[in-house]
């Protein structure tokens, strides 16, 4: 309401031939990724400003967090970045565990690392499909959906669910592999190399794709830091930072993988990288198959994780019995975690997620906040989207790959 | 020279064209003709339809109404009624009535892990729909019929995974968890 009457505002007293065109893009506009809206200022054809506005999305997941205990929270983790939630949930269990101060076993390790690499080669295939389709390539979309149409099965089997997997919990994760899957996935792990073989012979020189991705929305590297991208977004820029290398967790210090870089910071860059990505996620897969061999039998749960229902109060019996009342119970709530706090960052398939816990001793976390890589990158577009055609902004929204229950929270 | 070449005669496009083609002559269809010839089965320990399992003994629930799943629902979508029943001089807890609102669920199976009696069960069976809200309020009769729906066609004995997930300590489960072998 209020950006009508700003509008209004703006365009009363003037020649409306000198007027720029307002439009709204969005929130049902299919190309936006979901329920962004973005409201254009337009000369021509050409974006003179773009504002995202957000919300549409709102769950309060972080409010909602405060009144779940530790292991229920993760549940909510599915929710955030739906198209890879076994790493949102990696990224929530991995702040928990250095609250509780957990030591995970390594079975465990290599299985979300595993699941963690399912979910950047899923969620990038999506990007792919959606990017593409956005900008003309039916096939590949065809072709990547049913790619991840394998992957989300796999998924099925190892944990009962395709999308809201909720497979990680505090201190490891909930089940160990089948020996099925384990052939499963050697099987896709063999066979999908030859497929980014095939998208990539359908558009990584494909003209039309090279018209509409080559030097469109260029972020050099000091605006890339000053727009807070991280992740495939920052790497196009040619910044090589990633969490797996800098901050190792889970099996990552284990694996040999390499960082792909872009260098000059436009669409098409940022789509090599996700493509290179994918080859490495697939090699990463294939190193900890191969290393779970090894562990074959251990538990995939540390000893003194916590029950999935933490207890709310644990009372305390008072070491000395009263001498009338007999022993006398305090309800005197004990720490169930340790009070403090606890961060860590993942990156997840569209940049950098961070979860920072602070806990007052009881099981709920007291503060939960979360950074999403979505959020920070919308802002960007803003920035990005200047001078450039409207045509065009499809192409950004897909090259940054948000996803708006990530962004809105 | 090949540049101007690639340029000219649109290879690139040709490659992609020809990709397609042979996909499309040589490779089976990935799609399929789905419900009218072919049911997508789900695997062995999908989180679908809730049910109660009927016991053999009683031919009601199992449930020793612990609260427990109750307490674990992150969307606190199960209610449990108890009554209080004197048998044989000892007060019991009996259960009276036990429902799941099936709207509210997120299907994280967190309910089926926790119960200490492997009373509560995520079937496989996922094609059901609700036409109003009453429909997908699942009370204990509903429960109960979903099981005998779904262990009609289910191979016996049928044991969930998340009973006892695999590779979890063994200490960590109750004795009657640690015994159970399926139904
Ligand atoms: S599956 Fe999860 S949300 Fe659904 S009833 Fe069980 S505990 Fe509650
Ligand atoms: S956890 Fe099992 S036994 Fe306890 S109330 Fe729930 S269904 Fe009944």
């Amino acid at each position: 309401m209020s950006l009508v009457l700003e509008v209004n505002k703006k365009q009363k007293g003037k020649d409306s031939w000198e007027e720029p065109f307002y439009l709204n893009m969005g929130p049902q506009h299919p190309s936006t990724h979901g329920v962004l809206r973005l409201f254009l200022e337009l000369e021509g054809e050409t974006i003179v400003n773009c504002d995202p506005i957000i919300g549409y999305l709102h769950r309060g997941i972080e409010k909602l967090a405060e009144n779940l205990n530790y292991n229920q929270t993760i549940v909510l983790s599915d929710r955030l970045d739906y198209i890879s939630s076994a790493a949102n949930n990696v990224a929530f269990a991995l702040a928990f565990e250095k609250l509780l101060r957990l030591e995970v076993p390594r079975r465990a390790k290599l299985i979300r690392t595993i699941v963690s690499e399912m979910a950047r080669i899923c969620s990038h295939l999506l990007w792919l499909a959606t990017h593409a389709l956005d900008i003309g390539a039916m096939t590949v979309f065809l072709y990547c959906f049913r790619d991840r149409e394998w992957l989300l099965n796999i998924y099925e089997r190892i944990c009962g669910a395709r999308l809201t997997h909720s497979y990680v919990r505090v201190g490891g994760v909930r089940r160990d592999f089948e020996p099925e899957v384990i052939e499963e996935l050697y099987r896709f792990v063999e066979e999908f190399p030859k497929r980014i073989t095939d998208y990539e012979t359908l558009i990584d020189t494909n003209r039309i794709w090279l018209k509409r991705t080559k030097n469109i929305a260029v972020v050099s590297t000091e605006e890339a830091f000053n727009l807070g991208l991280t992740g495939p977004c920052l790497r196009g820029s040619g910044v090589s930072y990633d969490v797996r290398k800098f901050r190792p967790y889970d099996a990552y210090s284990e694996v040999e993988f390499e960082v792909p870089i872009g260098q000059n910071g436009d669409t098409y860059d940022r789509y090599r990288v996700r493509m290179i990505e994918l080859r490495q996620s697939n090699w990463i897969i294939k190193q900890c198959l191969d290393r779970l061999s090894e562990t074959e039998g251990e538990a995939v749960l540390a000893e003194n994780s916590p029950d999935l229902l933490m207890p709310e109060k644990v009372r305390e019996v008072s070491a000395q019995p009263h001498p009338k009342l007999g022993v006398m119970f305090k309800p005197k709530e004990k720490e169930i975690v340790p009070v403090g706090e606890a961060f860590a960052s993942i990156e997840s398939p569209k940049g950098e997620l961070s979860v920072y816990v602070v806990s007052d001793g009881s099981s709920r976390p007291w503060r939960l906040r979360i950074r999403t890589p979505s959020f920070v990158h919308i802002s960007a577009i803003s920035h990005m989207t200047k001078g450039h055609m409207i045509a065009d902004l499809v192409a950004i929204i897909g090259t940054l790959d948000i996803v708006l229950g990530d962004s809105d929270r | 020279m090949k540049s101007l070449v690639e340029k000219v005669f649109l290879i690139e496009i040709l490659r992609g064209l020809a990709l397609t083609l042979k996909k499309l002559l040589f490779e089976k269809p990935v799609t399929i003709e789905c419900y009218d010839k072919v049911i997508p089965q789900s695997y062995p320990g999908f989180r679908g339809r809730h049910a109660l399992v009927r016991s053999e003994l009683t031919q009601g629930p199992i449930c020793v109404a612990c609260h427990r799943c109750e307490r674990v629902c992150p969307s606190k979508c199960i209610y449990i009624k108890t009554v209080e029943i004197e048998e044989e001089g000892k007060r019991k807890r009996q259960l009276a009535q036990y429902a799941i609102d099936a709207s509210r669920c997120v299907y994280c199976g967190y309910c089926v892990e926790v119960c200490p009696v492997n009373a509560l069960v995520l079937t496989e069976f996922y094609q059901y729909v609700g036409e109003n809200r009453e429909d997908l309020y699942f009370d204990q009769e509903r429960l109960l019929k979903n099981w005998d729906e779904f262990i009609a066609k289910a191979e016996r004995p049928y044991f969930n995974p998340f009973w006892k997930p695999k590779g979890i300590p063994e200490e960590l489960f109750s004795i009657v968890k640690r015994k159970a072998k399926g139904v």
